[in-house]
């Protein structure tokens, strides 16, 4: 655990990278002097009422440092954590009783199996979001109890299970117990420490900021939200192990209880999610006043009363937790008096070093680099987009112009697999990609930007922009979160943008303006063939919509072809060729600027069908 | 042939009753997004205090609706704007939890109260049934049901006769577009609240009369209840209907050919296999999610 502590005290809300900077480097010495005493307390007291306190605590603690990772840095909240610590304790349970051996032999076996049911679990998790999300853990809890009460050949059911009595010396007291978990703990504070410094935590991170999103710049959100799960399960499983055999006895109402959940939960929003210490900190405040529950106030009803109220108050008025409220406050302090940077102006010289395409292709201008044949996308009667079919040749800077409504927007959706088409075939490069997720589009060289940008709001403009992954490897999960050449490459990309001096902001605390841009800069990482963007001058001032058209220009010149979505028509027929213009989900009609501007059709789709242009000629007379 | 018409039969009266409990879950979370994981204690605590008023006077319980929907209503109105209220614009997750724990203050209170042993109303007709041929109807399964039919009309016509049924379906389908002709979407949701949790005080006083109860056992209830909106698509109000009748029948099917320890089980497979299988639930609506992008 002393590997853990360094630099990782400030380590609060979105977790940043370690930063150097900040003023607390004394504060990482407090859990290490925590780690100390932890380990020594067994040798300075013999005193079980304190033993058996800081077992449970360190129990209470490994859960919510797992769920921290799926729930604190993932954002999905799970209510069923405790399944884990009963699928674990049946595990060991069963194990040394029906096979045999020491119960300790069977710690690991029971973390593997709270794996790879939390591997199930994600699996049909894949395609639910938030609340579906919860109601699943729920149910998973109370079907497993419900399965341990039933299958009475295997569990004996309600009567519960008693394990072999320790046999060890007297004098060692609770010891190997308590250093197992002492150890679990260890580990999985380690686990989650890593997993905050690699492509996974980040991922996890951008997944909590903005699913969708996420999964457009690249982030393979179905794995990475399972693998969360599971690495919020196998130490929790390999906890409860311990506890069962630490308990000597199991039954299914215990084990599989939904309150151990809520206090999991409890420890870790009350000492801070997303912090790596604050699950610990919540699991040492808790256990006291679950024993104080149990020992003094009788245990069930009080014991409900406490923990729902307490978790009442937390969500109420304590939603961020101790560890980053306090960290708020001392940043605050800090930043007393001083300037803010976000008003600053953005100028500079337009320079970007040469793409490095992970799959370089000949580029050959002309030939259609995105092909859409057919598109329709119905939501119930409505037909948003309607048999279109339009072609994007390579090395151009192609507009999507249309009325408001057109489904101009729906068909960005279903080219980048946000949304998936009714009918239709979008080819890019040479391949059909309708069916494909939209992280794979993303490794394919397809990036997009947002008419409402959406950056992940609580992570700085640098993690923002190094977020995005071009491909999907197992090895990655465990890169680290940024690489040199990756700092170096969004160095480049943010010059260029001209918001370099932005590295360590908040992207929520960016303008709007700023915020077009960085989105931009972040779907560059991608090193994309086609970036669709969607009304890149919409909402921004004239000068930066100028520096946005010559950025487009400069991107093009060097092979990245554009689909740009726009109403602002000077903009758009002074940058762009081919146009294509959509009307009532169809592509009406294409052709270069000037075609398209005297075409009736087109007329007809923006000013409407009755409309005749002499007549209105003649009133205005 | 008897036993498979007895068992759809229990299936459907059974399900009207769910029907009515799920319906105010699902309209909750069309209006508010919020996921009222205190449905299941709010429906304990009306069958605790149907218990009360039945003890206590003799009162038949499936008249004491006439209490414990007002009751509930009130209850769930006040609770709303004192804990809800204040955290509608954070994240979805901070409502779970909160009404999470609100379950638990019930479910401790409710302990505290009528202690934590089973408690069951015995109403003069408890063992009798209607025989039609072959098939017995326990009268308490069909006046339940019935009663639970009736309450479903009233929400209904409520919902589309009043200006505030109006009100609430428009602020389910598009919040801000209520809030733009008029209508204070804020006050709705306490409405919606409170209407919700009133319903499920009035399925609380049938359940009371077909099943016992203890203040544990909102786990068992909310878990089903929640299976019913996932399978029907969750703030579909027709699709809670569906979803209750089929959660009935898939349960009393269990009970009948499985085992009826296996019963509660419905539900969570329930949730796996549409979970997996078709997200959206079986009538709930894909409706599309770009326009406010």
């Amino acid at each position: 655990m002393t590997t853990a502590s360094s630099s990782s005290a400030p380590d609060t809300a979105a977790g940043a990278p370690p930063r150097r900077r900040l003023p607390f480097g004394g504060w990482a010495l407090l859990p290490l002097a925590g780690a100390v005493a932890l380990i020594g307390f067994p040798f300075a007291s013999d005193d079980l009422f304190w033993q058996n306190m800081i077992i449970l605590s360190m129990l209470f603690a490994i859960g919510a440092v797992g769920l921290n990772i799926i729930s604190g840095w993932g954002g999905y909240i799970s209510l069923g954590q405790s399944a884990f610590v009963g699928v674990g304790a049946y595990t060991v349970g069963l194990g040394a009783l029906k096979v045999g051996g020491d119960p300790f032999v069977w710690v690991p076996v029971a973390g593997v199996v709270a794996g790879l049911l939390a591997m199930l679990l994600g699996l049909i998790a894949m395609r639910t979001r938030g609340h579906s999300f919860v109601i699943l853990t729920i149910g998973f809890l109370f079907l497993l109890q419900l399965i341990a009460i039933n299958w009475d050949e295997l569990t004996n059911g309600t009567q519960g299970l008693s394990l072999p009595i320790p046999m060890w010396d007297v004098a060692y007291q609770y010891w190997p117990f308590y250093y197992a978990l002492v150890a679990i703990l260890g580990l999985s504070l380690l686990s989650a420490w890593r997993i905050r410094r690699t492509k996974f935590g980040t991922g996890l991170i951008a997944m909590r900021e903005d699913e969708d999103k996420a999964a457009t710049v690249g982030v393979n959100t179905p794995v990475y939200k399972m693998l969360g799960f599971v690495a919020s399960g196998v130490f929790l499983g390999m906890a409860g192990g311990v506890y069962a055999y630490y308990l000597a006895f199991i039954d299914p109402r215990g084990m599989f209880d939904i309150v151990i959940s809520v206090q999991i939960i409890l420890c870790m929003l009350l000492g801070g999610r997303a912090t790596l210490w604050g699950p610990v900190l919540g699991a040492f405040l808790i256990e006291p006043l679950n024993e104080l529950a149990n020992q003094q106030m009788g245990g069930g009803n009080s014991r409900l009363l406490i923990f729902g109220g307490l978790m009442a108050l937390v969500v109420l008025f304590l939603p961020k937790g101790i560890l980053p409220t306090v960290h708020e406050r001392l940043i605050a302090r800090r930043a007393r008096g001083h300037a803010g940077l976000v008003g600053a102006r953005i100028d500079g010289p337009l320079v970007i070093g040469e793409r490095t395409a992970p799959t370089e292709t000949t580029v050959d201008p002309g030939a259609p680099l995105l092909e859409v044949k057919g598109l329709s996308k119905h939501f119930g009667g409505v037909k948003a987009v309607d048999d279109a079919s339009f072609v994007v040749p390579q090395g151009s800077i192609t507009a999507l112009i249309g009325p408001n409504g057109s489904g101009k927007t729906t068909a960005f959706n279903l080219i980048d697999g946000t949304m998936t088409a009714s009918a239709g075939e979008v080819w890019f490069d040479g391949r059909r990609i309708d069916r494909l997720p939209p992280y794979r589009r993303a490794h394919r060289g397809l990036a997009r930007t947002f008419q409402i940008t959406r950056l992940f709001r609580d992570m700085t403009v640098l993690e923002n922009v190094v977020a995005p992954l071009r491909s999907f490897s197992w090895r990655q999960l465990n890169a680290s979160a940024m690489r040199g050449d990756e700092a170096a490459r969004a160095e480049e990309v943010l010059t260029f943008v001209g918001m370099e001096r932005f590295v360590d902001q908040k992207a929520a605390a960016l303008s709007y303006g700023q915020q077009k841009l960085v989105e931009l800069a972040q779907v560059l990482m991608l090193d994309p063939k086609l970036i669709l963007l969607d009304e890149p001058a919409g909402g921004i001032n004239p000068t930066l919509i100028d520096r946005m058209g010559e950025m487009i220009r400069a991107l093009n010149r060097q092979g990245t072809t554009f689909l740009i979505v726009e109403h602002n028509m000077p903009f758009v027929l002074g940058l762009c060729d081919p146009v294509l213009v959509l009307a009532r989900g169809t592509c009406i009609c294409e052709g270069t600027p000037e075609h398209v501007q005297k075409d009736s059709r087109v007329l007809d789709a923006y000013l409407g069908d009755d409309f005749v242009v002499e007549r209105t000629v003649e009133v205005a007379r | 042939m008897t036993e498979f018409l007895q068992t759809v039969i229990l299936g459907l009266l059974v399900g009207g009753v769910y029907a009515l409990l799920a319906a105010g879950l699902t309209l909750i979370f069309g209006v508010m997004n919020v996921i009222n994981v205190a449905h299941g204690a709010f429906l304990i605590l009306a069958a605790f205090v149907t218990w009360t008023l039945w003890d206590a006077t003799g009162l038949d319980p499936l008249l004491s609706v006439l209490v414990t929907t007002p009751l509930m209503f009130g209850f769930g109105w006040l609770l709303y704007n004192a804990t809800i209220r204040p955290i509608r614009e954070a994240a979805p997750s901070a409502s779970v939890l909160l009404t999470f724990s609100l379950a638990l203050v019930i479910e401790g209170v409710m302990g505290l109260v009528w202690g934590n042993t089973s408690h069951a109303v015995r109403t003069p007709y408890f063992d009798q049934s209607f025989a039609v041929g072959d098939i017995f109807l326990p009268k308490s399964q069909v006046y339940g049901c019935l009663l639970a039919i009736g309450v479903l009309a009233g929400l209904w016509a409520f919902l589309t006769k009043t200006w505030t049924g109006r009100a609430i379906r428009a602020s389910a389908v598009n919040p801000q577009g209520a809030e733009l002709v008029g209508v204070n979407v804020a006050a709705v949701a306490a409405m919606t609240f409170a209407v919700g949790v009133a319903v499920c005080g009035a399925g609380g006083s049938i359940v009371s009369v077909l099943y016992p109860f203890l203040p544990g056992s909102h786990y068992v209830w909310i878990s089903r209840l929640l299976g019913i909106i996932v399978l029907g698509g969750m703030g579909s109000l027709p699709g809670a209907v569906l979803g209750a009748l089929l959660i009935g029948l898939g349960e009393t099917m269990t009970t009948t050919y499985i085992g009826p320890e296996w019963a509660t089980a419905v539900p969570f497979i329930v949730i796996f296999v549409v979970l997996l299988a078709r997200p959206q639930g079986l009538m709930g609506a894909r409706l599309r999610e770009d326009v406010a992008l």
